[in-house]
């Protein structure tokens, strides 16, 4: 991609990841699970984005995270917290919202370009 | 198993203390899932590809900004500078002028006191402008990091942040109308080297004569020092006013009317103070006369004329300026 495109594409991302992780945070996951559900989901986060990010949520409290150490390597859970899914369905709302109106906007370039 | 720890150090020495334990341990396991469970080092590599620069990963969890200024107070950083700077010039330029002049002892030639003092300005001013350049930034570091960089909102020149209100305090300045800085730092420069030289004048301003190749030096005063400090009360306000008009056309920066009114007063006011001193015929020094006269070869009364001649010359040619001047202003007032 070049660069331009790159940018642009980053930037574009850049809010819906947040928006992303807080939808797979449900159920406790540790780093790795979270990056597999995410790629399956076909959602492309670089781990080096990821793991700050969830640093970040937990510090503003939107997740809780605690250490496992039963098994035999430790393992970091994060999980979402009470004002975490209190943010997370606001953000949802807003979310579709923009897609909707969005696309209104789109579609309507398309038609005008047919006529 | 040598090149996870290489790669956990990597990113944990760039990060505060208290993180680095945790930041560790998540980074180890986060890796040791990434691999298969007997791994190769080419695995190892790729894993760690994934994870990208050491550097970069440690950046980006840091919460203080890697810029060491930022947007935020960017802004009120170049107000700052803008401010300070025109100020360290001058006084730089102030405090070097009055020293020279008040330490001047008449043993060296004016002119080569002048070229010298021009270099050592230059370099106090390079000298004042470093000094002032890295506190100043010391000091934004310092509010961008701890102080004012946890609000969200960025720091203005008005010092809190934006709001509309903040309009209603922009001057929008007409370029005709504007007064330069450099116009009044200018002024300031001037007025403060003719007040040090009011004091002064009996060393300064005289007859120079070479003698012996030793550079010129004073012979004799031009001008009579204690008829001159008698007019202080009136000179001293008036050095004050100059200072002050300064100081409000700084604020004002554009010409108004009212700035060309008391502006035109001072001038004036101030001029006629100058011709009401130099029309005192007790002024010049009485020794002055006789040791032309023999200079020149010519009589007393021819040198009396001609002095007579260059004090009334002077003054026409500042009355002409002075005008000149107020007309300027009158006209940007009103352009």
């Amino acid at each position: 991609m070049e660069p331009l495109m790159e940018s642009f594409t980053t930037e574009l991302r850049r809010g819906t990841l947040t928006l992303a992780v807080l939808s797979q945070l449900r159920t406790p996951q540790y780093g790795y699970s979270l990056v597999q559900r995410l790629e399956k989901a076909g959602v492309a986060i670089e781990q080096s984005t990821l793991y700050p990010l969830l640093r970040r949520l937990e510090k503003q409290a939107l997740l809780t995270s605690s250490w496992d150490t039963t098994e035999s390597r430790p393992r970091k859970y994060y999980v979402i917290s009470e004002y975490g899914s209190d943010i997370y369905e606001q953000l949802k709302k807003e979310w579709e919202t923009m897609t909707a109106e969005l696309k209104t906007l789109l579609e309507g370039d398309e038609n005008d370009e047919a006529d | 198993m040598k090149l996870i720890e290489a790669y956990i150090y990597e990113v944990t020495r760039r990060l505060p203390e208290k993180l680095r334990e945790d930041i560790a341990l998540e980074l180890r396991s986060t890796i040791e899932d990434m691999l298969p469970e007997h791994f190769s080092e080419d695995e190892v590599k790729e894993a760690l590809s994934k994870l990208g620069d050491p550097a970069h990963l440690a950046a980006s969890y840091r919460d203080t900004p890697m810029h060491v200024i930022g947007p935020k107070v960017y802004d009120a950083y170049l107000w700052t500078m803008k401010m300070i700077v025109p100020w360290a010039i001058l006084i730089t330029i102030l405090v070097h002028v009055v020293e020279t002049i008040v330490l001047f002892s008449g043993e060296e030639s004016i002119l080569s006191v002048v070229i010298k003092s021009i270099g050592i300005i230059i370099a106090n001013i390079i000298h004042v402008l470093i000094q002032t350049f890295f506190w100043v930034t010391i000091v934004f570091i310092f509010i961008e990091r701890i102080g004012l960089a946890k609000s969200n909102g960025s720091i203005t020149t008005y010092g809190s942040e934006w709001t509309p209100e903040q309009l209603k305090y922009v001057h929008v300045i007409s370029k005709k109308k504007v007064i330069p800085r450099s116009e009044i730092i200018f002024g300031l420069v001037w007025t403060a080297i003719w007040v040090v030289l009011y004091f002064n004048a009996d060393r300064l301003a005289g007859v120079y004569r070479s003698s012996d190749g030793d550079g010129l030096q004073m012979v004799m005063p031009a001008l009579n020092q204690s008829v001159l400090m008698s007019y202080l009360p009136i000179v001293l306000p008036f050095a004050l006013l100059e200072i002050g008009l300064a100081l409000f056309k700084w604020k004002e920066r554009q010409w108004t009317m009212k700035l060309v009114a008391i502006n035109a007063v001072s001038k004036v006011v101030s001029l006629t103070v100058f011709i009401v001193i130099a029309s005192n015929p007790a002024l010049i020094n009485e020794a002055m006369i006789p040791y032309l006269a023999n200079v020149l070869e010519i009589n007393s009364s021819s040198v009396q004329n001609f002095i007579d001649w260059a004090v009334w010359t002077i003054i026409a040619t500042i009355i002409v300026t002075v005008a000149i001047e107020i007309y300027d202003s009158y006209r940007k007032a009103k352009a």
